[in-house]
């Protein structure tokens, strides 16, 4: 593709303002907002459930005015620092798709499938903040929303070329935009000073071992993927489980063993997931 | 004692704002004096109940400018003509002296002037407000009419209390500095309000300072500082009050019985952020491995708050009698505070 339609994709997908999102996690939060005692772990807890809010927060949190630029990862430090005045802000601006989008579920519901297992993975592999994993796997698939709503036209060739060749998304993307929307999660994750090691988390989450800083990072998110994938727990956008990298599984000093293990607890943590009602 | 009404305790007497106006305008100077009569009882002008200002008026600029120098005011009120120099010049001179900056400074244009308010460059003059006066035929001394009399109070007002705010703000956190958190806690004692005052300030800022630079450090400051805002904003009833001392020194107020859950929150919070602000590899090690003052290899464990607490309660018997004695308490608990490793809050032991 020419370099000027991709600087007139990115241009287009950088100007993106008002990202909408699903109601449910959205109203949940506007009700525990208005309740006395509300604590920030339990909007937090809420908000972890929902990318878009997800997203703004970080986004909030980590931009120059607060003055740590790329320093918060988890949405309970973010809360903390934004206090329930800017949340309160922030979601009375926050607008809800309209029920044509409301397609968009499958792909909320694969980001939630995709945190839990990251943070489940961290947990067992020992890392010391497993909520920075959720977090990366949560933000995973953003830039399929960014891309849904910045590039609509090209969002339904995408779909069409998933629909007629039976392609992985990422695949088709790259087909129709000449890039994919791991490309976008670098260029979002950047110009809204995520921390670097989320945003390695969602750039290279389908080529871990390109990742040059935190490449567990990038592991992680990539088998978190890989499961939610796996469990069909929401809908990635295509039919088909994208390939696990085994040099990943060797990079978290994973085994066949503990691959399994994972699996029987995530049949567990997604059967409560689905239980809270946000998924 | 108790009866008294909010914001007006004994210290309200030096508190009484100190204002200078500089005109040859009678109009001006008789409005002036009437909104703010100078026997300090009920004000001349009806419907209007000013705040209390110690009011001098001077009909030139030389005659103001000595006294200025050695005993300034908190606000110059100035024409734009005077009879041997221009308003603007005597603004610029005031406010192109770091040591005068505070000086709240309006410029009274009068609509005769040429070239009035369009010539005027607010670039340059650096006056924190201006009026638009009528033309007086005949160098009248009557007051001007109420809605311009109401106005210049307002404008007076919010000049000081603007003068106030900026100039005493912590350039990095915008929080309020020195001279505010003096006011406010004096304020409280005067009133013989209960509060509990928290001194919080950092472990093992220094090191970080110097191994990542100031860029880094003050990114530190500014998460400190966001912390305590936000928990002291969320904190039940009043009082509520954040200020910064300067680089890591950091004060707080809530009411008593809130101080220790906050606290609390502050410390936690902190403890779980902050490694964030490091390279993984001394995040992992959980400490910064540098050469100290002698050259000697030390290790600086990474940074904590510690936080010390005094409380006022002087209808329990706790009174503290000034801003100076909360202040040293303050630092005879946080000697307590610094002998413990990591984050922590200690609380002043003579009163709980």
């Amino acid at each position: 593709m020419s370099e000027d339609l991709r600087t007139t994709y990115k241009g287009r997908l950088l100007a993106v303002k008002d990202l909408p999102t699903l109601p449910t996690a959205l109203q949940e939060v506007s009700r525990l907002l208005e309740l006395p005692n509300t604590t920030t772990d339990q909007v937090a807890k809420v908000i972890s459930f929902d990318q878009v809010l997800a997203a703004k927060v970080l986004k909030m949190v980590n931009s120059p005015i607060y003055g740590f630029p790329g320093r918060i990862g988890t949405v309970k430090h973010a809360l903390v620092l934004l206090g329930f005045n800017v949340i309160r802000g922030l979601i009375i601006s926050t607008s809800v798709y309209d029920d044509m989008n409301r397609a968009m579920r499958g792909l909320w519901d694969h980001s939630v499938g995709c945190s839990l297992a990251c943070g489940e993975l961290a947990r067992a592999l020992g890392m010391k903040d497993p909520e920075e994993y959720a977090v990366a796997g949560l933000l995973h698939d953003l830039g399929k929303v960014v891309s849904a709503l910045q590039l609509p036209e090209a969002k339904a060739r995408v779909d069409a070329v998933v629909k007629e060749q039976d392609l992985l998304y990422i695949d088709a993307e790259t087909q129709v935009l000449g890039f994919g929307h791991d490309r976008i999660n670098a260029w979002l994750a950047e110009h809204w000073n995520l921390p670097p090691a989320i945003r390695e988390g969602m750039a290279f989450h389908h080529k871990p071992m390109s990742a040059r800083i935190y490449p567990q990072m990038a592991c992680v998110v990539h088998v978190g993927n890989f499961m939610a994938r796996l469990f069909e727990y929401g809908s990635g956008g295509d039919d088909n489980v994208p390939p696990l990298s085994p040099h990943a599984l060797k990079l978290l000093g994973m085994n066949q063993r503990s691959l399994e293990a994972l699996l029987d607890t995530l049949c567990e943590k997604f059967a409560d997931a689905g239980e809270l009602g946000f998924a | 004692m108790s009866t008294r009404p909010l914001g007006f305790g004994e210290a309200a007497a030096a508190d009484v704002p100190r204002c200078w106006l500089v005109t040859a305008d009678g109009c001006l100077a008789a409005t002036v004096r009437a909104l703010w009569a100078a026997d300090g009882g009920p004000s001349a002008m009806p419907g209007i109940t000013p705040r209390p200002m110690d009011w001098r008026v001077f009909d030139n600029g030389r005659a103001v400018l000595e006294q200025f120098f050695l005993d300034p005011p908190d606000l110059l009120l100035v024409s734009a003509a005077l009879p041997d120099m221009s308003g603007v010049s005597l603004i610029q001179l005031v406010k192109g002296e770091n040591v005068y900056r505070q000086v709240a400074t309006l410029l009274a244009l009068n609509v005769a002037d040429a070239p009035g308010v369009a010539g005027v460059d607010w670039q340059g003059v650096e006056a924190d407000d201006f009026m638009v006066l009528p033309a007086v035929p005949d160098a009248g001394h009557a007051p001007l009419p109420l809605p311009l009399a109401t106005e210049l109070r307002a404008r007076v007002e919010l000049a000081l209390a603007r003068a106030g705010r900026a100039l005493d703000a912590s350039p990095l956190t915008k929080l309020p500095g020195n001279t505010s958190i003096i006011k406010y806690i004096q304020g409280l004692i005067d009133r013989r309000m209960d509060f509990a005052l928290a001194y919080a300030d950092l472990d093992n800022f220094k090191a970080f300072n110097d191994k990542y630079g100031f860029s880094r450090g003050d990114e530190v400051l500014m998460l400190t500082a966001r912390l305590l805002a936000t928990t002291v904003r969320e904190v039940r009833g009043q009082p509520a009050f954040v200020g910064h001392v300067g680089g890591d020194d950091y004060v707080f107020v809530t009411p008593v019985d809130q101080a220790e859950d906050a606290c609390r929150r502050v410390v936690g919070a902190f403890d779980a952020i902050v490694p964030g602000f490091y390279d993984a590899d001394d995040r992992e090690r959980g400490a910064i491995v540098a050469h100290d003052r002698q050259g000697q290899v030390r290790t600086f464990p990474l940074m904590a708050v510690s936080i010390a607490v005094v409380c006022n309660r002087p209808a329990a018997g706790f009174a503290l009698a000034h801003y100076g004695e909360a202040s040293y308490r303050a630092s005879q608990v946080k000697k307590l505070a610094k002998d413990r490793t990591g984050s922590c809050y200690v609380f002043d032991r003579r009163q709980s």
